[in-house]
């Protein structure tokens, strides 16, 4: 069963940052909440509804950047006090508006993630937690990689207060007082954490980068999993999650908001497992939402605040032209035309000031000393490795329109097509040799496009930088250039754990360099590796590949580095580009390898089953026109032996999953050469004469004699 | 909200553009399509079941409402409708690569059937000018033809490339029909009968025409643009990443004006208004659309839009009712308008504040630039060097120390996309950028120029946008080898101008670093590496020669061979006939099938080269009218094509160098 949820648009503020948006509780039964929102000018903004119409409670002043908000209030008494942090500062506001607190955190980077439960206040930053009891410091803690968020959770069946943080290294580390008290593996980088119930009790929701959401109970020594919702239809990443009961059958539902713009929710049936109810796609990332009421008393609502700071409500109360009678439709014009009217005015207004300023703007064109400085547009971006594809996903968000991109690169990738991407790609011819482009291509996007997405695919071993210039619509008009590394090793992703028992490679580094230096160096080479040295002696990662499903294991310390891989072209990759590095920085390295000569035949038996799926597909698709045309010349597919009569069967599924992995047979190839000249690189031989013949027996695929090919060669 | 009155799944797949409806026995449209393997398939919901399989109809096994109908060679276009027989129903036009077919789908019995072999890549059913019988109009290799119900072809004219789509409609407003053909050299030509009356040049093949009303027509090209023209002049147009697979004009919100319906590649359909191109609608299809056409499907007396899938999907939708007021979309118009204000009062605010901040004088200098930069741009003509082809050189510079980060030019026809970007690296980055353009047609285009102007460590830039117009002839170099043969043809005309006048035109035209004063010039073509004289008499006589090549002897000595031979190789085929034993048979048949299989490659070589002759004997015709003003134009293309069908090679070169028929 589906719910119906109709779309009321509220106000709009600045631009907003992730859970910046709250409901203050309702001061009794029946009416309609307030809602309190702070943006990015720093501008904390409290509004009601009445009459279908938004009226300001409070407003504050511009300022710094609001990262995040919450409600708090002494235990007992509703959670109406207002904090929100902005750079290392943390300010409280009672619901009149009145500032009855200021708090300098003595931070020195700025707060990220921020939690109030009665005197306590929790902050994060980067690597850094903090606890204060009233504005007293009580504990500190240092995590091992970036802190996304925080919340702290406390009933009766717990002893104190528990905090839970939600880490970028794919853990929750839960703690106990200033020491961690242990840590629960997601599976993915936990992005926003929220209490499933407001009111205390031990379970909560976590949402990830890559989409996937799931419910943990947490004990005070260990943490059970509830449930898990993949991301199956390769939705955005979460940014917020709230746990309200919409549908009104007595059991809380899950909202989410995601950061391509949709909103979706789930409820529970019978089986405790949950269903999708509800989703519709804003054209913005949904940076906040929260279950309430607040359009109108009685009817529950979603609201949820986005990227460019629209506040908007999902409601369940049923639209006024969808009732009919002609009289009443006439009614609510009237109503609803007074703030169209009042915005007209405004608008005028505004640009009488903005021609102004334009020319003020062509004068100063003519003085000779003058500076034109523009300031910078924000700027929401991501550029994300999706594990299914094993490609990277970027996408760019701007508070105003965008009007056309500039992607470079200094390294051979391919554009992939996004469907939900409107925009008109257009390549350009490169001149590698000069200039070192390897591509140019230019999005022209339709008018009010606020958000683009693309696909890139990178090769590994082939290093380098992305470059997107992003040129927006408004006068004068300015571009910004946002940066992404493509890394030699562009295609791992962290993991917990490791399979031990497959055959490794091992490359082994020793030399002067500093424990600083050896992780810098990791990082360059890996994703997903803390840019903070990680404290102690030394460190571990574990990695897998998501092509392949090959594995890597790093072990470093000051003065020597261990790298295991069962997978030979990642240790000769790691080699060169380690090499590279300290030669850069005049580093002499003393490198050894243990190759084990399984691991080829090893990764070779481990590509099989994916590349004889690949040519079984690839077969398969080829033949789909051929026997359509012989069932339409026959009449029917009686006569086909069943093998074919499957193929026709499943045409529509097989089209569709060839169409989904473009060149995924080219890419098992390229790697499948490498492999070849990596494992003849380490025996000091070059082969690359003889990747003709390699490709003429995978052209006949058998594993067999590729085997064969590889031991005797 | 717009829905879908009745939604069909045939288990036939469409092949794109190729759909279209009929009423065969004239009452019942039948929607009618092309599909794999040859075939067409009818749709007949309304009679099921009452006509015997034989011809070429035979019942679908999978559907019983659908015939097929074999065409036993794949088939290029397809129309239906009244060809002025006698017959009440209509007249189902399939057209292939090599030739077309007429056939009365009721009675079962071909019309005529015709070899045209030019082709026909587009065909288009009425009555043209003057001609009083409808005609089937095709359009193949460069040439239209145009047959009437007995398969006499009335009408005979060559244009500039293969045509691609066509559509008849009273461009000139005199009551009478205009032929508009849309061609692979990005033209769309009005013919009236055979004279050639209007040309519009735009940016890619044109792959599909249709007739709004008047004298307004909707077009398509094959990179994602559709648009609507009035006569010469375009309206709007839209540039879309999917391609147009479909365009047809239909009053879907019955306000009494036709919208332009587009059905894409990516299988959504759209309903834009025909004055501003704004969408009134849209629905998607899982899969491409394959044809958009309208019909009395349902026999209520009411129009449909009809839509078809290449899956077989096919919905039809009825004209909105009066009660949603235009407004087809599933939106709220007061909500989108506040929705509107806000973001326009947004985007002022925000650019308010980009005025406020700038007057402050910016806290950080981060993408500061001088306020008096301003980009200088320059057009230069630049000959062929050993690094370097011939080509047009755009070069921006800053006046100042601010460095160009990169250059974005969006310009249409002249790159392989749309745009071309300079970005230098790091090491080279400087105020001063060079971008060689070189245009593959002598047509105006105007360059959108982006210029990235910032510091070199800047992350933010200002970007300034300058539109500068590349003459027509701008491959044209001034500079002249004085070694170089005069030009030997020539066109010689009278215009009522001064000199000073022309002048100024070639002033216009060509990029002439100093100008000129007198008419009286010869450029180099930096293209083909001939000469371009231009000389102007006092009483106003313009020469102009421009030496052309023309290799059409041996071409057409090729045709006989090449016909001569496709014809020893079909003999062959027909050995197939005879065999005895078995296994024998097998063997036979096995050889018989991989010799088949190389002729058949041989002769579909063969094929192409002759459709290849074929087109540059149709274009050479062309040009040759080219040359000629008004009447005697259309006598040259008529002298050419009597020449061409008694096969009379030598008549052919005096009609195109004398201009008339010699005796």
């Amino acid at each position: 069963m589906e719910i119906n949820l109709n779309r009321v648009d509220y106000i709009q503020v600045g631009v907003t940052s992730q859970k910046t948006m709250r409901l203050l509780p309702a001061l009794g039964k029946k009416t309609t909440q307030k809602v309190a929102v702070a943006d990015n000018d720093g501008i904390l903004t409290c509004f009601g509804m009445k009459k279908s119409e938004a009226v300001p409670v409070f407003k504050t002043l511009p300022g710094q950047k609001i990262s995040r908000m919450d409600l708090g209030g002494a235990a007992g008494t509703p959670q109406e006090k207002i904090f929100v942090c902005s750079g290392s500062q943390v300010r409280g506001f009672t619901k009149k508006g009145k500032q009855f607190l200021t708090f300098d955190a003595n931070l020195t980077e700025s707060i990220n993630a921020m939690h109030v439960s009665g005197a306590d206040l929790f902050v994060c930053a980067s690597y850094i937690y903090n606890h204060y009891c009233d504005c007293k410091d009580q504990d500190y803690f240092l995590s091992g990689d970036k802190i996304n968020d925080i919340v702290c959770l406390s009933s009766e069946n717990l002893s104190r207060p528990v905090p839970v943080l939600a880490c970028q290294d794919r853990v929750l580390r839960v703690l106990q007082g200033s020491e961690l008290a242990y840590e629960v593996e997601v599976p993915g980088p936990p992005s926003v954490l929220e209490r499933y119930n407001k009111d205390g009790g031990e379970d909560i929701l976590y949402g990830t980068t890559d989409g996937k959401i799931g419910l943990i109970h947490i004990g005070e020594g260990s943490a059970a999993t509830k449930w898990e919702i993949d991301n199956d239809k390769k939705k955005g990443g979460i940014l917020c999650l709230d746990a309200y009961d919409i549908t009104g059958d007595g059991v809380r539902d899950v909202l989410v908001g995601r950061d391509d713009g949709t909103v979706t929710v789930y409820s529970f049936d019978s089986g405790n497992e949950p269903a999708l109810r509800f989703e519709l796609a804003l054209s913005e990332s949904v940076t906040s939402i929260q279950g309430g009421c607040v359009g109108k008393e009685s009817y529950d609502e979603i609201l949820t605040a986005t990227y460019t700071g629209w506040v908007t409500g999902l409601t369940t109360e049923p639209q006024k032209a969808e009732v009919g009678a002609g009289d009443e439709v006439r009614m609510s014009k009237e109503v609803q035309s007074k703030p169209i009217f009042h915005r007209r005015a405004e608008l005028e207004q505004l640009q009488v000031k903005v021609q102004l300023g334009r020319e003020q703007y062509q004068q100063t064109s003519l003085s000779k000393t003058a500076v034109s400085v523009v300031p910078a547009f924000s700027i929401n971006d991501k550029f994300t490795l999706c594990q299914d594809d094993a490609s990277y996903s970027l996408t760019l968000e701007v508070q105003t329109a965008i009007d056309n991109l500039l992607l470079q690169s200094d390294v051979p990738i391919d554009l992939l097509d996004v469907d939900n991407n409107s925009a008109v790609v257009s390549f350009s011819e490169c001149d590698s040799e000069p200039n070192g482009n390897f591509l140019l291509a230019t999005y022209r996007c339709q008018a009010n496009t606020t958000r683009l997405e693309l696909k890139v695919r990178s090769i590994e071993g082939q290093y380098g930088t992305l470059q997107a210039y992003v040129t927006h619509r408004l006068q004068p008009k300015t571009c910004q250039v946002r940066q992404y590394h493509i890394k030699p090793l562009s295609l791992h992703q962290r993991t917990h754990s490791i399979d031990q028992d497959r055959p490794m490679n091992r490359l082994s580094l020793v030399g002067q360099f500093s424990f600083a230096e050896i992780h810098s160096w990791v990082v360059f080479c890996l994703p997903e590796v803390p840019e903070k040295t990680p404290a102690g002696e030394s460190v571990t990662f574990y990695f897998l590949n998501t092509f392949l499903g090959t594995q890597l294991h790093a072990t470093y310390s000051k003065g020597e580095g261990h790298f295991k891989s069962d997978n030979i072209s990642t240790i000769s990759i790691l080699s060169d580009v380690l090499s590279k590095e300290a030669t850069k920085r005049k580093i002499n390295l003393n490198i050894s390898y243990d190759i084990n000569d399984d691991s080829v035949s090893h990764t070779l038996k481990m590509i099989h089953p994916k590349l004889e799926y690949q040519l079984v597909l690839a077969r398969k698709v080829q033949l789909i026109d051929a026997l359509k045309e012989l069932e339409l010349h026959e009449g029917n597919a009686d006569f086909l032996i069943a093998e074919y009569r499957s193929i026709l069967d499943e045409s529509a599924s097989l089209l569709e999953e060839y169409k989904r992995q473009p060149a995924h047979l080219e890419r098992l190839y390229g790697m499948i050469t490498d492999l070849f000249i990596d494992k003849f690189k380490f025996k000091g031989q070059n082969v690359k004469a003889r990747v003709s013949s390699l490709l003429e027996i995978l052209d006949g695929y058998d594993l067999n004699s590729l085997l064969d090919f590889f031991r005797e060669a | 909200m717009l829905v879908p009155i009745f939604t069909l799944k045939l288990n036939h797949k469409i092949n794109p553009r190729m759909v279209t409806v009929g009423t065969f026995d004239g009452v019942h449209p039948c929607l009618t399509a092309a599909t794999q393997a040859g075939k067409v398939f009818i749709h007949n919901p309304h009679t099921r079941g009452q006509k015997p399989a034989s011809h070429r109809l035979s019942q679908s096994a999978q559907d019983s409402d659908v015939s097929l109908l074999n065409i036993n060679q794949a088939v290029t276009c397809l129309t239906a409708g009244s060809l002025g027989t006698k017959t009440a129903g209509d007249t189902l036009l399939v057209g292939s690569q090599t030739n077309l077919l007429a056939y009365d789908v009721h009675d079962n019995t071909d019309i005529f059937y015709k070899e045209v072999s030019d082709g026909a890549n587009a065909i288009v059913l009425g009555k043209l000018g003057d001609i009083p019988n409808p005609l089937a109009i095709i359009g193949g290799n460069c040439a239209l033809q145009g047959f009437d119900s007995l398969g006499n072809d009335l009408f005979w004219t060559v244009t500039g490339d293969n045509v691609r789509s066509l559509v008849l409609c009273d461009f000139t407003g005199d009551g009478k029909n205009e032929l508009l053909v849309g061609s692979e050299d990005f033209d769309i030509r009005v013919f009236k009968e055979d004279e050639l009356v209007s040309e519009m040049t735009e940016n890619e093949t044109v792959t599909a025409l249709c007739h709004m009303h008047s004298s307004r027509f909707g077009y398509a090209l094959a990179n994602g643009t559709v648009g609507v023209y009035d006569r010469n002049s375009r309206y709007w147009r839209i540039k879309s990443k999917n391609h147009a697979m479909s365009i047809h004009a239909f009053d879907l919100n019955a306000d009494g004006v036709v919208e332009l319906i587009t059905g894409w590649s990516n299988g959504k359909i759209d309903a834009r208004s025909d004055r501003t191109g704004e969408v009134i609608f849209r629905d998607n299809f899982s899969s491409s659309v394959a044809g958009v056409v309208e019909g009395d499907y349902r026999l209520d007396g009411q129009k449909q839009l009809i839509c078809a899938s290449v899956e077989g999907e096919v919905r039809g939708y009825l004209p909105a009712e009066k009660e949603l007021k235009g407004n087809l979309m599933d939106s709220n118009a007061e909500q989108d308008l506040i929705r509107e204000l806000s973001h326009r009062r947004q985007n002022l605010l925000l650019e308010l504040r980009n005025y406020e901040e700038n007057a402050k004088g910016g806290s950080d200098s981060a993408g500061g630039i001088p306020a008096n930069t301003q980009l200088q741009t320059a057009l230069t003509v630049r000959a062929a060097t050993e690094a370097q082809k011939a080509h047009v050189e755009l070069s921006i510079t800053t006046p100042n120390e601010t460095i160009i980060r990169a250059v974005l030019i969006f310009a249409e026809g002249i790159f392989q996309g749309e745009s071309h970007v300079v970005h230098p690296s790091v090491q080279n980055l400087s105020g001063f950028v060079r971008v060689p353009i070189i245009p593959p047609k002598d047509i105006p285009v105007d360059l959108h120029i982006k210029a990235f102007v910032g510091g070199k460590t800047s992350t933010q830039f200002h970007v300034f946008e300058i539109t500068r117009q590349l003459p027509r002839f701008s491959m044209y170099d001034i500079a002249v080898e004085p070694s170089a043969p005069a030009p030997t043809g020539r066109v010689t005309f009278t215009i009522n101008d001064r000199p000073q006048r022309v002048a100024m035109w070639l002033n216009q035209n060509f990029l002439l670093p100093e100008g000129v004063d007198s008419p009286d010039v010869t450029f180099t073509s930096l293209r083909g590496g001939g000469l371009l004289s231009i000389r102007m008499a006092s009483n106003g006589q313009v020469d102009e020669f421009h030496a052309v090549h023309q290799r059409l002897t041996a071409e057409m000595a090729e045709h006989s061979n090449f016909i001569k031979s496709m014809l020893v190789q079909a003999e062959d085929a027909r050995l197939m006939g005879d065999m005895t034993s078995m296994k024998k048979r097998y063997r036979e048949l096995y050889d018989l099938n991989r010799d088949l299989v190389s002729e058949y490659k041989i002769r579909s070589n063969n094929h192409n080269a002759l459709l290849a002759c074929l087109k540059s004997v149709n274009q050479a015709i062309q040009r040759a009218g080219r040359l000629r003003v008004g009447k005697p134009k259309n006598q040259v293309i008529s002298a050419c094509r009597d020449a061409i069908k008694s096969n009379n090679v030598s008549a052919l070169f005096r009609v195109m160098r004398a201009g008339v028929a010699a005796s």
